[in-house]
């Protein structure tokens, strides 16, 4: 199976860390990935998450992705939510399997024996389980909430030390499940004996949420820090691994190739056209010509058979095929010639599943052109302003190395140049920066100007251009 | 050469973690061995010279004689050369296990059907004269 192009260590050319441990995979290939291979086999886990954080969705993708033959998986709930209850939803993903159920994964309910016995009766309990099931996982879904029969700190100690020496001792992966909070983290004394920790949490944004997936502790894994965006969908969770900056390869250097951007008179301005592999910032108010400027930009590299990508925020797929036909292009041709069209709502936009969709469809189509139409769509979309600084740092880098032009285009209100904030650190990531305006009361008069081209001279001037049914070109 | 005859369900298991001593015992005695412990190396010496089990099970990390010192100790002695060693440690230390003289070694944490099977083949596979060779001391 391919890596992922997301992530930032894809690119090392160190040998890799030789590792001896087993992994267990989660089920799911991006959390794999983030986990550094899955998780280490025979460990203890730790998956922590607030009521409703996607714990026992990801417990159960897991256990149904590992099912076999071999050795049955044991799926313990306690006192937080009955059998039946976590059984019933299960059967609403596609990963459940009913033919597993009973012999390949078993299902059992011991809240009523540790509500009679107490927290001590957990490890007889798996003792039991170990000598009859034999299971190569354990579940056990909350393990929080047996502390609460436990009548003192001793007991609780005592009961986390045996079953750690159990699980210890015999070959099995045992993922405990809570809705323990970060401060959980000091207080219980299973986080230090877990080899690994996950955390799912949720944030809420305006009227929809984010989730966030993160590893705190993996012993033994190079896995990704930070924050991962993740859906829950039928499938599961959709986990999408944070963009970080590339490594540069040994081999890397910046390409010494331009290529046209398919506007009249714009590849003179800016010295014979865009370096292979440099991203354009061109920012502009709306009407003045930034998505008319990004569609040719697109269609010229289909014409010299290079794949492009355009990816909008603003216009729907119906709006940008019909501004694609007025400028006189074959939809279904042009589609079949390398051009992918994507819009992505901005009102749902999560910015972790957009960049990891644009890497599949990079990945998937060798994409050699991209638009980004418009950049400033996904500021609205990012929760954190230095993760959405880090984000397009990132992305202008991962284009250099592999050589993919694209055009970021950001829409301005008012003064181009005088617009602060993202603009000016979009000045800075970029490699050139194009500004169109738009003036004029009884007559609107449209003009562009290049305010920088790394490597190159360009034209200093402000340039009128005009956009008629061939696109937009500059005049003079 | 090999001395008596071992007894050919006695397990002696040489082991200082008390749940993978319970764990060993309940799957050795499900499939009707019997067991006899130490959890140092001095007392396995003795026991194995004592009670001729058909086969040793040791850890390497023990007090007094470490499990790959047991092993060689109990080659180099004309009654327990007959006796197969399975090294069952948490180091990963097949080569120097082999190097010892075991004749089969296992990574923790414990699965009972591999154990088993490393049991049962070590106990079938009877010293030949080849093994035999193998297991002459240096």
């Amino acid at each position: 199976m391919a890596t992922p192009l997301i992530a930032g260590d894809r690119l090392d050319t160190r040998p890799p860390v030789v590792n001896h441990s087993e992994r267990m995979s989660s089920g799911n290939f991006e959390a794999d990935h983030i986990l550094g291979g899955g998780f280490p086999a025979n460990s203890i886990n730790i998956v922590m998450g607030h009521p409703g954080s996607g714990k026992t969705i990801f417990a159960e993708q897991l256990i149904f992705h590992n099912a076999g033959d071999d050795r049955p998986i044991l799926y313990l709930t306690t006192l937080s939510e009955p059998l039946s209850k976590v059984v019933r939803y299960l059967q609403g993903f596609r990963f459940f399997d009913e033919t597993k159920l009973g012999t390949q994964v078993v299902y059992e309910d011991i809240g009523a024996r540790l509500a009679e016995n107490g927290a001590s009766a957990l490890v007889p309990l798996l003792q039991g389980a170990v000598r009859t099931v034999s299971p190569k996982i354990i579940v056990i879904d909350s393990f929080k909430a047996i502390h609460d029969l436990a009548t003192t700190v001793a007991e609780r100690r005592r009961m986390v030390y045996e079953m750690t020496a159990l699980l210890t001792a015999y070959g099995t992966t045992a993922f405990l499940l809570g809705e323990y909070t970060e401060d959980d983290i000091l207080a219980y004394p299973e986080f230090a004996i877990a080899d690994g920790i996950v955390e799912l949490s949720r944030r809420r944004l305006g009227n929809r949420d984010e989730r966030y997936f993160r590893v705190y502790k993996l012993r033994g894994s190079r896995y990704m820090e930070g924050a991962h965006g993740f859906r829950i969908t039928d499938e599961g969770l959709d986990v999408y691994p944070r963009l970080v900056s590339p490594q540069m390869p040994e081999g890397y250097e910046a390409a010494t190739e331009r290529i046209s951007t398919g506007v009249h008179g714009l590849d003179e301005m800016i010295g014979g056209g865009l370096w292979r592999g440099t991203t354009t910032l061109l920012a502009g108010p709306s009407g003045a010509g930034k998505t008319t400027i990004g569609l040719q930009f697109a269609l010229e590299g289909v014409r010299r058979g290079e794949p492009s990508l355009y990816m909008s925020f603003q216009e729907n797929p119906t709006q940008l095929m019909r501004t694609i036909r007025n400028l006189g292009g074959d939809i279904e041709q042009l589609q079949t010639q390398g051009l992918d069209l994507v819009y992505a709502s901005p009102v749902e936009l999560q910015i972790d599943s957009i960049i990891v969709d644009m890497f599949r469809r990079i990945e998937q189509r060798g994409v050699r052109r991209l638009v980004l139409d418009a950049v400033g769509d996904l500021a609205s979309a990012a929760t954190d302003p230095q993760r959405l600084h880090d984000y397009l740092y990132a992305l202008v880098q991962h284009f250099a190395v592999r050589t993919i032009t694209s055009v970021l285009n950001f829409e301005t209100v008012g003064s181009a140049i005088s617009t602060p904030g993202m603009q000016n650190a979009m000045s800075y990531l970029s490699d050139n920066v194009l500004v169109l305006t738009v003036s004029g009361v009884e007559q609107t008069r449209r003009a562009i100007r290049v305010v920088k081209t790394r490597g190159s001279a360009h034209d200093t001037r402000v340039r009128e251009v005009e956009i008629t049914t061939d696109g937009l070109s500059v005049l003079g | 050469m090999l001395g008596e005859a071992p007894d050919a369900r006695l397990v002696l298991i040489v082991e200082c973690d008390p749940h993978v001593r319970d764990l060993q015992c309940f799957f050795l005695e499900r499939e009707a061995f019997r067991v006899e412990y130490a959890d140092d190396g001095p007392t396995a010496l003795e026991r194995a010279r004592t009670v001729l089990p058909a086969v040793v099970v040791t850890e390497i990390l023990l007090p007094g004689l470490d499990g790959l010192a047991l092993c060689r100790q109990l080659r180099d002695d004309p009654v327990t050369r007959g006796i197969p060693v399975v090294v069952f440690s948490m180091l990963a230390a097949a080569a120097r296990a082999a190097d010892a003289g075991a004749r089969a070694f296992l990574r923790k944490p414990l699965v009972e059907t591999t154990f088993l099977a490393a049991v049962h083949d070590a106990i079938a596979t009877q010293p030949t004269g080849i093994m035999e060779q193998q297991w002459q001391p240096r």
